[in-house]
């Protein structure tokens, strides 16, 4: 049987072998089997088979649907044959509209030889465990067909696709196609198409037009009453004509089939046309690297400033979470036009803040979006960590700014239309029925696409194939079908854009070429050191002018910014900065507390130039009038008309619980309140009368508020695969696990021939004898769920009703109570 | 990092470092594409618009070259949106012509179907279109020339008219340069022009804005139709075009609310032409009555909005716009470029300044401190009548007088909108004053005995604000104006720029309640020359009365 060969093949794969197999098929071993008839029976399962062909590229997994096609083993000579003849440069034989793919040059690929292409795809396939076999027999891994319907395009044998039609009918069909030959309907039937040349070119102009429609898939059409019983003689359409003679099989009420001996006649013993052995050639401007590398450094550096921006206002004046989760449209709209953004571009700048952990929803009961203690931390590191920080949470998130904006059904329409969803991509999220056909808001957890992470690494790894060029969209997208055919429609060309706009806002790329540092940021490099030097030197001074505008010619100094940011409204951004000084703006830096007099030598120090005078006479003017009349609040005050008893009582060491404050020789404010007041009053002995109130000074300073908290760590994609110490540990688990499976079924001697049960001084006796000996030992153990379970140990010591050992399973040591061991064998 | 005098910000701002060594070069790449927008001591600041980027389309420039100027000069990183953006938007100068066909007259031809089929959806303009001529071009009535791009300006598909001018009736005009010359600016702008075809010329006050229309007049060398604020303006015109070229006297006709002369060369205001009876306006048809090569329009950025329509039915004559400020507080200015044509030239004052051309000025704002009683009084008034109290306190009036007398025996104007204001100013000063109802007679005898020198001391209200003539005028005082008006403070200063026989400079006092909206007003008026690189310096009342 097909699956105990595999299994045995996957037995007789190396450690080496095993290791890679795991590493580039992660989900084989979450959680890791018990032994390697799992990880085969796993390695079977639809959904990981599903998943592995979705990394294939065009070419492997047309290797993968030629062995599919097939009925069983091939040779790889065979194999050979069969894909040499599919190459994109093969003349086709029948096909005249069989036009390579755009942008692919037939002229470099003429007379190219698949064979190292062939061999590379079969070792990769091999190590993936989707083809297994020796050369002079390939086959596909248990699953594999199963989970390719139609693989290339191609319907079902003609077996399969007549199987339940009534064998009457299929007799009769046989006697019109078949005359005089022997055996069921079915058979007949099979036999005949499988050389179908003569029936083929029996059939009308227009019949044969529907076929060759076909021919190339998808295999399927739709006919009214398919089910039509017909005979050769009596056919009236050409659809007729192709049902009476099997040529198209019925498979439901409505819609027929092309049977695969058909279908691959027509295509003239090809599996596939315009196969290209490597990805077609990317296409766009080329780009100059300095330039490029200076202009995605430029943007990075804005796109960090953006972000800090966005903390630094929500901090004073945080938006609402609105009762779904999620940003208000209007706050979108607001934010964007105070970052002087387009709103996909402040939407992309909020998501990655807050995929960031640098803000949060918080504060309150209705909750706001405010900055987070992390965003204090991220605040102080340099510029290019900064921005590190920031790329390489846009790479890994799983949310997807770009939606925004989109009304919720479309979005789950685009999931549901997508050409082959994988299991990341469905069911996605849940939606409820009142939620419908609303725009998607930022924030909101309906943003959130599992496949978005691979798409943009996906894309970023077509930039990096090709340095220094800004390839056009189109181009990117047919790379991506290339090396990911079954990982299309709708969402992922959107998402695929989106990484492509996303990447030239962030600043990974520059004039649409993967920039140096971003290169870093993907291969795992060190990306602050490559675009630290590309950054603008902050600067510590500015320029001041008589017009009350200051420019600063660079990104100021941190303290430099929020004093600048302070005193002054910010006219224009960019490389520099535009500053303008007005009454409004002079104000709010002397309500937060500084004197004219500190705002003028302030201005001085940090000026390259004399201060103009019109500017220092706006902040004296602002400052003269500034606070000459004040307001406040007290709660009660006392009045006297008599000066020295106030003074009394100022003087007293028992009033300082009131918190008195004396506005003028003959008033005291207080913030106690009035009948606390008159009590303690007459507590220290005076007689004071209740009146009614009034006033003290405090500064008003605007707060920065944080969310309690640290923000919700967001578990992240892993950008490199597998760790390979993991994949170790998950092999050597295996082949434990593999052992123990083995053993147990042909035990090796026990004391009594049979694992005893409990405790009993045998186990104990086995084990104090193979720690004795330093020996790996079989147990049988209730875990603490009562499941049964078995483990290979080399057991250490055992005290206190416990054996502590090595557990080989798990790669760790573990302590294991010694009433819950069934049992001990030798390994 | 490059170390370049330009900063590009992401809002199509340039920053110019004025002091970098490579400042001059920069600003020479990118003037035929920015405009300026301000220009104070240390940092330019220039503006990229559409109009600006079409503009320097149609003189040829493409969008390679202004993205060249701006990474080459850049010392950042330019943001590529911008540089996206910019090739974009020049891209969309020339889809659509305006062209002569000898058959069907004007037609709109476009190069882009799609183009012309958006464009032929708007209903702003399909009413201006007549015939379509199949796919690619559609008749256009003539008298819609104007409208048509202006509108299609709008919708941000702006049309190169290639249709040309009609030449106008031939009329020879020639510049005398004798013991004077056409200065190398002038005769840069005039040559700007004509080569342009039509457009705007700003030059600072003061700088002789007159020659370049007369310069002009002898590229044109035909029948010209000048257009100017008033009357004494209208004199001065022919006064100067007697002087300064070949025309003589009978060939320059006046056409003003007293006369009504039709010559070669016509001189008229604004306000005749836009002078209604019954609700008709009366004189259009002087338009047509001459076949006029030229139309020159004087001060152009007070053009009152039926001259625009008027104008928007002369696109086949050719038009010149001067002026010295082209900012208007309604905002029209892109409708001036669009009808008059684009700016051909431009000067920053101190540029002009530095060269001689102009005469130094200081501008000195003077804050006053009301007494207590007027701050009572100011706390009091009605809020319509605030401005008026404020800017005619009596604690200005002696801080004026002190000031006239700090500059006894230098020609002084004293300028103010409220004649209340102005008479007292004239009784105390002992000065003649000139305000809207002063006869033309007496006005021109009155500014002819200033510039003799008979008379030291002028107070005059807004009526001198434009296009008098008065070189040695040396020393200006505002006392009040029309609210936050920029380019009324630009032209009084302007009253003071030409340059002094003795080299000397000038000085432009304006007189400003402390705390009150008069200094609120006094702020916004200062913007443009502030951004011209006028330093206003501050002083106290109490200075000038203490006499330092």
């Amino acid at each position: 049987m097909a699956t105990m060969e595999f299994t045995e093949w996957i037995r007789g794969r190396t450690d080496e072998q095993l290791r890679a197999l795991v590493s580039a098929r992660p989900e084989l071993i979450t959680p890791v089997p018990a032994h390697l008839e799992g990880l085969a029976s796993r390695a079977g399962s639809p959904s990981a088979v599903a998943r592995v062909l979705d990394r294939l590229d065009r070419f492997t997994l047309a290797v993968v649907e030629t062995l599919a096609v097939q009925d069983g083993p091939v040779s790889k000579g065979r194999l050979h044959e069969l894909i040499r003849a599919a190459l994109a440069d093969q003349a086709a034989p029948t096909e005249a509209d069989a036009a390579a793919p755009a942008g692919a040059d037939p002229a470099a690929l003429a007379g190219s030889d698949p064979e190292p292409a062939l061999s590379a795809a079969l070792g990769r396939l091999g190590e993936l465990a989707l083809v297994y076999g020796t050369d002079d027999a390939l086959d596909l891994g248990p699953g594999v067909r199963k989970v390719l319907d139609d693989p290339a395009g191609l319907g079902p044998w003609a077996a399969d696709a007549f199987r339940h039609h009534p064998p009457e009918q299929l007799d009769e069909m046989a006697d019109d196609i078949a005359p005089g030959t022997q055996g069921s309907g079915k058979e007949r039937l099979a036999a005949a198409l499988a050389r179908p040349a003569a029936l083929v070119e029996s059939v009308s102009a227009e019949a044969r037009g529907a076929l060759d429609q076909l021919a190339w898939g998808p295999p399927t059409g739709r006919v009214p009453n398919a089910r039509r019983e017909v005979r050769v003689a009596s056919a009236r359409s050409p659809i007729e004509e192709l049902l009476a003679r099997g040529l198209l099989a019925a498979v439901g009420e409505e819609s027929v089939t092309l049977p695969r001996e058909v279908g691959l006649w027509l295509r003239g013993g090809r599996v596939h046309r315009g196969l290209l052995a490597v990805p077609p050639p990317l296409e766009g401007a080329t780009r100059d690297k300095d330039l490029a590398d200076r202009t995605a450094a430029g943007q990075a550096f804005s796109f960090v400033r953006s972000v800090e921006e966005l903390c630094e206002r929500w901090s004073v004046e945080p938006p609402g979470v609105l009762r779904t989760g999620g940003l208000g449209v209007r706050d979108l709209k607001r934010t964007a036009a105070e970052l002087d953004l387009p709103e996909w571009v402040a939407a992309l700048v909020i998501e990655v803040a807050h995929a960031a952990g640098l803000i949060a929803a918080g504060g309150g009961v209705d909750g706001e979006w405010l900055p987070t203690s992390g965003y204090d931390l991220w605040r102080v590191r340099a510029t290019a960590d900064r921005w590190v920080a920031l790329a390489t949470t846009w790479l890994h998130m799983d949310r997807v700014p770009g939606l925004v904006g989109d009304r919720s059904a479309g979005a789950r329409q685009e999931r549901a239309g997508g050409a082959m969803p994988t299991s990341g991509e469905a069911g996605a999220t849940i939606k409820r029925s009142d939620e419908r056909d609303k725009a998607l808001n930022a924030l909101h957890t309906d943003l959130r696409r599992a496949s978005a992470p691979g798409v943009r690494a996906a894309t970023l790894g077509v930039l990096a194939a090709a340095p220094g060029l800004a390839p056009e969209r189109d181009s990117v997208l047919e790379r991506l079908a290339w090396e990911q055919p079954r990982r299309r429609g709708p969402l992922r060309e959107r998402l695929t854009e989106f990484a492509l706009r996303e990447a030239e806002q962030v600043g990974v790329t520059g004039l649409g070429a993967l920039s140096a540092h971003g290169r870093e940021l993907i291969e795992g490099g060190d990306p602050a050191g490559v675009l630290a030097p590309l950054l603008p030197e902050p600067v510590d001074h500015v320029l001041l002018q008589a017009d009350l505008t200051a420019v600063a010619p660079g990104p100021l100094t941190s303290e430099l910014n929020r004093w600048m940011t302070l005193t002054a409204d910010v006219e224009s951004k960019g490389g520099a900065t535009v500053y303008r000084f007005s009454e409004g703006s002079i104000r709010r830096a002397l309500d937060a507390g500084h004197g004219g007099e500190e705002l003028v030598s302030m201005l001085t120090r940090h000026s390259a130039t004399p201060v103009p005078q019109a500017l220092s006479y706006l902040v004296t003017d602002v400052a003269r009038r500034h606070g000459r009349i004040r307001v406040g609040t007290a709660s009660a005050y006392i009045r006297c008309d008599d000066p020295a008893l106030l003074d009394q009582i100022t003087a007293d060491r028992r009033s300082t619980a009131l918190r008195l404050r004396r506005l003028a020789p003959t008033v005291i404010a207080s913030r106690s309140s009035r009948a606390a007041l008159v009590d303690s009053l007459r507590a220290m002995g005076y007689a004071p009368v209740a009146e009614s109130l009034d006033g003290d000074v405090i500064i008003s300073q605007l707060d920065s508020r944080r969310a309690e908290g640290p923000a919700p760590v967001r578990t992240l994609s892993s950008p490199n695969g597998l760790d390979p110490e993991v994949a170790a540990a998950a092999v050597r688990a295996l082949r434990a696990g593999d052992a123990a499976h083995l053993a147990r079924r042909e035990p090796v001697e026990t004391p009594s021939g049979q694992v005893p049960r409990g405790p009993a001084t045998a186990t104990i006796s086995a084990l104090q004898e193979a720690i004795k000996q330093g020996v790996r030992v079989w147990i049988g153990y209730l875990d603490s769920q009562g499941n049964a379970t078995s483990r290979i140990l080399e057991p250490a010591r055992m005290e206190g009703g416990y054996l502590t050992a090595y557990d080989e399973t798990r790669a760790a040591v573990h302590r294991f109570a010694l009433h819950r061991i069934t049992g001990v064998a030798g390994v | 990092m490059s170390d370049g005098p330009l900063i590009v910000q992401s809002d199509k701002t340039l920053l110019l470092e004025v002091d970098h060594e490579r400042a001059d070069e920069c600003r020479k790449a990118i003037a035929p594409f920015a405009e300026l927008e301000r220009a104070p001591e240390h940092v330019h600041t220039y503006r990229v618009t559409p109009l600006a980027l079409w503009n320097a389309r149609a003189a040829g420039h493409d969008a390679e070259q202004v993205i060249d100027a701006l990474i080459g000069f850049s010392r950042y990183p330019v943001p590529h949106a911008l540089l996206v953006d910019i090739a974009e938007t020049m891209a969309r100068y020339g889809r659509l012509r305006l062209e002569k066909d000898p058959v069907n007259g004007l037609v709109l031809t476009s190069t882009d179907r799609a183009v012309l089929e958006e464009v032929l959806r708007s209903k702003k303009i399909q009413p201006m279109l007549g015939e379509r001529l199949g796919a690619d071009s559609v008749v256009v009535h003539p008298s819609d020339r104007g409208n048509v791009k202006q509108a299609l300006l709008k919708l941000g598909w702006p049309a190169e008219d290639l249709a040309g001018y009609v030449d106008g009736e031939h009329h020879p005009i020639k510049l005398l340069e004798e013991g004077w010359g056409l200065r190398p600016y002038q005769r840069e702008a005039a040559d700007a022009f004509w080569n342009g075809g039509s457009g705007v010329v700003v030059l600072p006050c003061g700088a002789g804005k007159t020659i370049v229309g007369a310069a002009a007049m002898a590229h044109a060398q035909a029948t010209t139709l000048i257009l100017v604020t008033n009357t004494v303006s209208a004199h001065q015109w022919k006064t100067e075009l007697i002087k300064r070229t070949s025309l003589t006297e009978d060939e320059i006709g006046e056409y003003s609310g007293s006369k009504k002369e039709i010559r070669p060369v016509t001189i008229a205001t604004y306000q005749v032409m836009t002078t209604r009876r019954k609700g008709v306006y009366s004189h259009l048809e002087l338009f047509d009555a001459r076949d006029w090569g030229l139309i020159v329009y004087d001060e152009v950025h007070l053009l009152p909005a039926p001259i625009f329509r008027m104008t928007a039915d002369l696109q086949a004559r050719r038009r010149v716009g001067l002026t010295a400020t082209l900012v208007r507080e309604d905002g029209r200015e892109g409708d001036v470029f669009s009808l008059i044509g684009p700016k051909r030239y431009d000067a920053p004052w101190k540029e002009m300044e530095n060269q001689g051309w102009i005469a130094p000025a200081d501008c000195v704002e003077v804050r006053v401190t009301l007494t207590d009683e007027e701050r009572l009084a100011y706390a009091m008034a009605e809020s319509e009548e605030r401005y008026r109290f404020c800017a005619t306190t009596p604690s200005k009036t002696q801080v004026t007088e002190a000031l006239v007398r700090r500059h006894l025996g230098e020609q002084v104007l004293v300028i103010g909108q409220y004649i209340d204001q102005l008479d007292e100013l004239g009784e105390h000063l002992n000065a003649p004053v000139i305000k809207g109802e002063t006869r033309v007679k007496e006005r021109e005898r009155l500014y002819q005995a200033f510039r003799d020198k008979e008379i030291q001391v002028l107070v005059v209200s807004k009526v001198a604000n434009f296009s008098i003539d008065l070189p040695e005028a040396a020393i200006a005082i505002q006392v009040s104006g029309t609210f936050g008006s920029r380019q009324e403070e630009a032209q009084r200063l302007g009253r003071v720029l030409r340059p002094k026989a003795d080299g000397g400079g000038a000085r432009f006092y304006t007189v400003v309640s402390r705390d009150t909206v008069d200094q609120e007003f006094a702020a916004h008026r200062q913007r443009f020359l502030a951004e011209q690189g006028y330093a206003y310096q501050i002083i106290d009342a109490d200075d000038v009365h203490g006499g330092v």
